[in-house]
Parts: structure tokens; sequence; C-alpha cells
């Protein structure tokens, strides 16, 4: 078994970890960084549920991201959004909107919200429906998730606060 | 097996081309090189034996996509696909490939996923290695012992998930020619939803003067144990006005080239009767 000691700044905070070298990014922020918002939900790629954002708020993985090849890098997860008790105007809308039913898929639904705004700051629908591809909801609330993702768009312009998107 | 944990395995992250040559080199075929992992990491919880595998994540200056109308596009072992969706170059002379990437899986699998390690993964149902197969791609293999290896990608699929890479080589570079003079490119796929692997899909690359084609590379994927190259189809279009007749030609000659089975995704039956509309429609789509 191989070990690698890698450094990550997670939600701008630096952590040294030792990792193993087939323990996937959402291994290491779960269960030794305590990250516990990032979920585990298929592990194959295909819910989206452990949606973090790396540099440049590029969406990714933690699930099929190796720890050990991740050192030096920059990760964001949803507990990184808020500026204090402010919450990031996507996180807002998701509440807002109730755009929550059981919740799981949250916390990545957010994440990859934030990274469509980033890149592309009035999506239309159809770009928002294709873009959160890759996100699946359990309970199909993608209406109101879509309507969520709308209304933070129009509320992106007069958001002033926090350090990322 | 357990899509949470994986299996124990030893990773190597070499720093560096040497280093990574240097384990290719002492491992050989007990190692598996590995760049975004999206494919490999699902196949390893699956249950495909890992055995060890070496990240090239950390190799420097990989990362890179460059296109001039000499060298063509050249496009290092570690740029994404992300990084194909997001050229101007790309998307205004290599269609197909720009096409494949805009479909490719979900943007969290585009921002690690490389062209590279998609046409190494061999798959018969690959996208974006059906559109460089298509486009006439060329792999550049280095190895500590043999120096650097250039392979056509004509030459590269071997058999479902195997290719000529030799176990002590680092694959570097995938190049593509620049277009030559009226030529044109397009890909289509057949799926359920867009996330879905294929049941079929296609890439076209032509060269045309006026209405006359002078040159044709034609691609399926899902028809066979990797994907396939349709000779007869393209011997039909080469020299041909593409009309009605010469369409209708290709489209009765493709079931003669395709060998498709039933699996998860499709049935050979259903994939016989899609292949001719399909390959039709990608041409015109190609020439449109």
């Amino acid at each position: 078994m191989s070990h690698h000691t890698i450094n990550l700044t997670v939600n701008g905070m630096p952590q040294t970890v030792t990792v193993e070298g087939n323990q996937t990014l959402l291994e290491v922020l779960r269960e030794t960084i305590d990250q516990t918002d990032v979920k585990y939900g298929c592990g194959t790629g295909e819910c989206g549920a452990c949606t973090v954002l790396v540099e440049d708020n590029k969406p990714i993985n933690a699930c099929l991201t190796l720890a050990a090849t991740m050192d030096g890098r920059s990760i964001t997860t949803v507990a990184g959004l808020a500026n204090g008790t402010e919450l990031h105007p996507v996180q807002q809308a998701f509440v807002d909107d109730f755009a929550i039913q059981c919740g799981y898929c949250t916390p990545g639904m957010v994440m990859k919200s934030v990274a469509l705004l980033s890149e592309n700051p009035n999506p239309s629908e159809d770009e928002i429906r294709h873009y959160l591809e890759g996100n699946i909801c359990r309970c199909t609330g993608y209406a109101k998730i879509v309507k969520a993702v709308q209304t933070a768009s129009d509320n992106m312009v007069q958001y002033a606060g926090g350090d990322t998107a | 097996m357990s899509t949470r944990v994986l299996t124990n395995f030893d990773l190597q992250v070499p720093k560096d081309i040497p280093e990574a040559l240097e384990i290719l080199d002492n491992y050989q075929d007990r190692i598996t090189p590995v760049a975004g992992g999206s494919d490999m990491l699902v196949a390893w919880k699956l249950g495909v034996e890992s055995g060890n595998a070496m990240s090239v994540t950390a190799l420097p200056d990989l990362n890179y996509l460059t296109y001039d109308d000499n060298d063509g596009l050249r496009v290092g072992a570690l740029a994404t696909i992300d990084q194909l969706l997001n050229s101007d170059d790309v998307k205004n002379k290599y269609p197909a490939l720009w096409k494949a990437a805009e479909i490719f899986a979900t943007h969290q699998i585009k921002n690690t996923a490389t062209l590279v390690g998609n046409c190494l993964r061999a798959s018969p149902a690959g996208d974006a290695s059906a559109t460089a197969y298509a486009l006439g791609a060329t792999l550049t293999f280095v190895s500590k012992s043999g120096g650097e290896r250039k392979v056509h990608i004509d030459d590269l699929f071997t058999g479902y998930a195997q290719t000529s890479r030799k176990p002590s080589e680092l694959a570097t570079e995938l190049s593509i020619p620049a277009p030559g003079s009226g030529s044109r490119s397009a890909f289509t796929r057949v799926t359920r939803v867009n996330e879905d692997l294929a049941k079929l899909n296609v890439a076209a690359y032509l060269e045309m003067d006026g209405d006359t084609c002078t040159q044709a590379r034609l691609v399926m994927g899902c028809v066979g144990p990797t994907l396939l190259r349709l000779p007869k189809c393209e011997a039909l279009l080469k020299g041909s006005k593409v009309d009605d007749a010469t369409l209708d030609a290709v489209a009765n000659t493709v079931n003669d080239e395709i060998t498709p089975i039933d699996d998860q995704r499709s049935t050979a039956e259903y994939r016989r009767s899609v292949a001719p509309v399909f390959l039709k429609r990608t041409i015109l789509k190609a020439l449109s």
C-alpha cells in the first residue's frame, strides 16, 4: 500500500494529510477532513452528489478523483460558499424557491449551479438543464431547482460578498 | 467490490517524464497509467482488477492544446475534454471533435477526462476517440529504451480495450493534421439521454472538390469489438458525386462492415436498423 502526503486547501483552509493510493478525494474529504457536506451517492460519477469545485470554479466528481493526485490543489465544497452568515446567492435561491426535498443532492446541485453561473451568468432554461446533466435529484424536483438557478442568476448582479464565484 | 471504497492498489505519482518512464520500464504490464481516471476508477470499483496504477496528472507541461496550419492540432496527454470544448480552433476546424466534446459525459467528467486517455481506453463506444479516428490522429509514445514512437490511429486499436501501446510506453501527445482543402467533418450518436454511453455513434471526415468527394474517413462505434473504419463505404464515396444514389449505396453497404451484438444498451437488430440511417445523416451533416 502506497502512502502519499499531500497539501490541500479546502474552503480556504490549508490541510496536510497522508492518504493511501486507493483513496478517493471524496473519502478523504468526508472521513479525514470531516467535510461531510460532500455527499456519497453512486460512487461512479453519475449522480453528482459529490461535486466539488477546483480552481476556476471547475466542477469535478470527488468520487472519481484519487486523493493522492490532488497535491497543491484548492477545493471548494458547499460549506465554503457562505460569507459568514450570508448565504451565497445560489444557496439563498435554493432556500427561497424551495428547491430542496430530501436534500441529499443539494450540495452537488448548488456547487454545479455555482460553476454554471461563474461560466455563464445569464443561462437560458435549456442551458441550465443541459449543464445540470450529471446531477441527479432522487426526489425529481428539477423544476424548482431550475427556477432557483434562474433566481440566483437574477440576484448575482447585486452580490458582492464571499470569495467564491 | 464497492463503489465507495477502491480495492487496495499501489499508486505511483511521478513528478516528471523520466521518472514515469522509469516506473513503466520497471513495472511493464503490471501497472496501468491513468490520467483523468473517470473511466478507470469506475472499472476498478466495479471489479476490474486494478493491479498497480500510475497517475500521470503531476507530469508537467502536458496539458497543452495548440493549433497551427503546419502542425495541425496538438493535444497534450493531460489536455481535457473541457479544453477541446473551449477551443475556437477545435470548434472551427474540427467540428466533429468539438461535437464529441460537447456531448461527452457530464461537465464534471469533461473537466478531468482527457482525449488521449479516451483513445487509450480503446472502448468500442468511445465518442471523442471515434472522431480522432475519423480525423486521422497520430499518437506519440515515449519509452526509456525506445525513445519516441509515433503510431497512426489506424494502427492503435487492436481489440476490445486493447491498443498497440507497448507496456513501457507513455503516451505524451495526440496530433491531428490540419484539415485538408474542402474538408468537412461531423459526429452523431444515438442515446436515450445525453449522458448515456452511445448505442451507436458515427464520425465522418470528408474532403470535397465541388460535389465530388476526394477523401473520406468514416468511423462507426458500438458495432464491433473496437471502433470500426468503414472502408467499403469510404470507397463508394471517394471519386463520386455525393448525391442520393451514392448515399443510398453507402447506406446499403454499411451492414457488410459491422458486427454488432446485443448488450446492455441496445440490440444487434436495432443497431443494424439504424446504422444506415445514421451514417447517411452524419455524411449529410458534414456536407451541410
